[in-house]
């Protein structure tokens, strides 16, 4: 049997996969979707949600689609087919910029700050969704204290930890409804990782809905409430953290076809 | 933060009331394409007048050179505008509005240096 018949027979993988119609009760629904770059498919037919105050890890191994469908998601690359539902609404089509400004919030991998700038300077570019320079730094000094004491440093001169802090910090300063990140633990120790999800499960208990995708998932499992694994463009397996961790290796390792 | 379930109610109120595009009509593309074209006509119809205009001693016929070179330059000017309407305005608009921010901010300063309670001691 492969992962993904598993998947299917599973009983408790419902939270994910969508029902027929748009439920308002997730924030993000991909129905069926299939992406590509220059003509090469990248994405089979991807079923993904994420119900209202909750974080859903999306894992799987280097190139199996997991940036790819966040950007879709996001509005960044358009799918071939397939639905992007926001909120029981359709938004194929949206722009990016659209979807920010009503509380869509992307932190790329990569962390996305401006290297050239304080870290006060990168929070003044968030002003732009309406929230004051004060409010802005009010809620992210709340959240991320460190931030505080680096306020007039230069962001490319911040360590790995705190320059993903402040990418995160960015994106929470527009108040978000519902937050992707993007491979948070790139290049950081496991110990600012661990500190990073802490930080993350605080962010959901305040009821902001999450959907992380993440290549090494033993942390991100512990912060989150579903978890999908995705290899090869198509998603292999939905559950609950722990009914998924024993199965990861599997998954990255290439070896569901020995279990058929 | 405000309370997240305002917040929640309050996303959904606005991506219900999002005004979206058909993505199978790529208008931002046709118009682009055709500002592109303007701009390559404008340039040909004023090679062809140049040639046209010294080409002859007629007046009449120079005249004629005359109004195809304006017509070029007019169809440059409609492709050039269309161009940048479609391809460097998102860009430029990130940029407008941290000048915007930053202006606003040096009013602010102005104004509050200028003000009576700046003044104490």
């Amino acid at each position: 049997m492969t992962l993904a018949n598993e998947s299917a027979n599973s009983a408790g993988d419902s939270a994910l996969e969508p029902d027929e119609t748009p439920s308002v009760d997730n924030l993000l629904e991909l129905r069926n979707i299939h992406a590509a770059y220059d003509g090469i498919d990248v994405l089979y037919g991807v079923d993904l949600a994420v119900p209202r105050g909750s974080v859903v890890a999306l894992l799987g191994p280097n190139g199996a689609g997991k940036t790819t469908t966040l950007r879709v998601a996001s509005g960044l690359h358009a799918p071939s087919s397939g639905d992007v539902i926001v909120a029981g609404r359709r938004v194929n089509g949206a722009h990016p910029e659209q979807l920010a400004r009503t509380g869509f919030c992307l932190v790329p991998e990569g962390r996305g700050i401006f290297p050239n700038l304080t870290v006060r300077e990168n929070l003044r570019m968030m002003t732009y969704s309406g929230r004051s320079q004060q409010h802005v730094e009010e809620v992210t000094f709340e959240q991320f204290p460190r931030l505080r004491e680096r306020r007039a440093q230069l962001a490319g001169t911040l360590s790995g930890g705190e320059q993903q802090m402040l990418a995160m910090a960015r994106g929470l300063a527009t108040e978000p409804a519902l937050l992707l990140l993007d491979e948070l633990s790139m290049g950081l120790a496991p110990i600012i990782v661990e500190e990073l999800y802490e930080i993350v499960a605080q962010i959901a208990r305040d009821g902001v809905s999450i959907l992380v995708v993440e290549q090494f998932a033993r942390t991100v499992l512990g912060a989150a409430d579903y978890a999908a694994i995705m290899v090869h463009g198509r998603i292999a397996r939905v559950g609950r953290p722990d009914e998924l961790e024993a199965e990861l290796s599997t998954a990255y390792l290439g070896l569901e076809r020995t279990l058929e | 933060m405000i309370e997240s379930q305002d917040r929640v109610e309050q996303f959904k109120a606005e991506i219900a009331e999002m005004k979206l595009r058909d993505p199978a009509t790529s208008r931002d593309r046709i118009w682009l394409g055709v500002g592109v074209a303007l701009m390559v006509l404008g340039a040909v119809l004023a090679a062809i007048a140049y040639p046209m205009s010294h080409g002859t001693t007629n007046p009449l016929a120079q005249s004629d050179a005359i109004t195809l070179a304006l017509a070029g330059i007019a169809s440059a000017v409609v492709g050039a505008a269309l161009f940048l309407r479609y391809s460097f305005a998102s860009f430029l608009r990130f940029w407008l509005a941290r000048v915007i921010y930053e202006q606003k901010a040096q009013t602010d300063r102005l104004l509050e240096s200028s003000s009576p309670t700046s003044t104490e001691g």
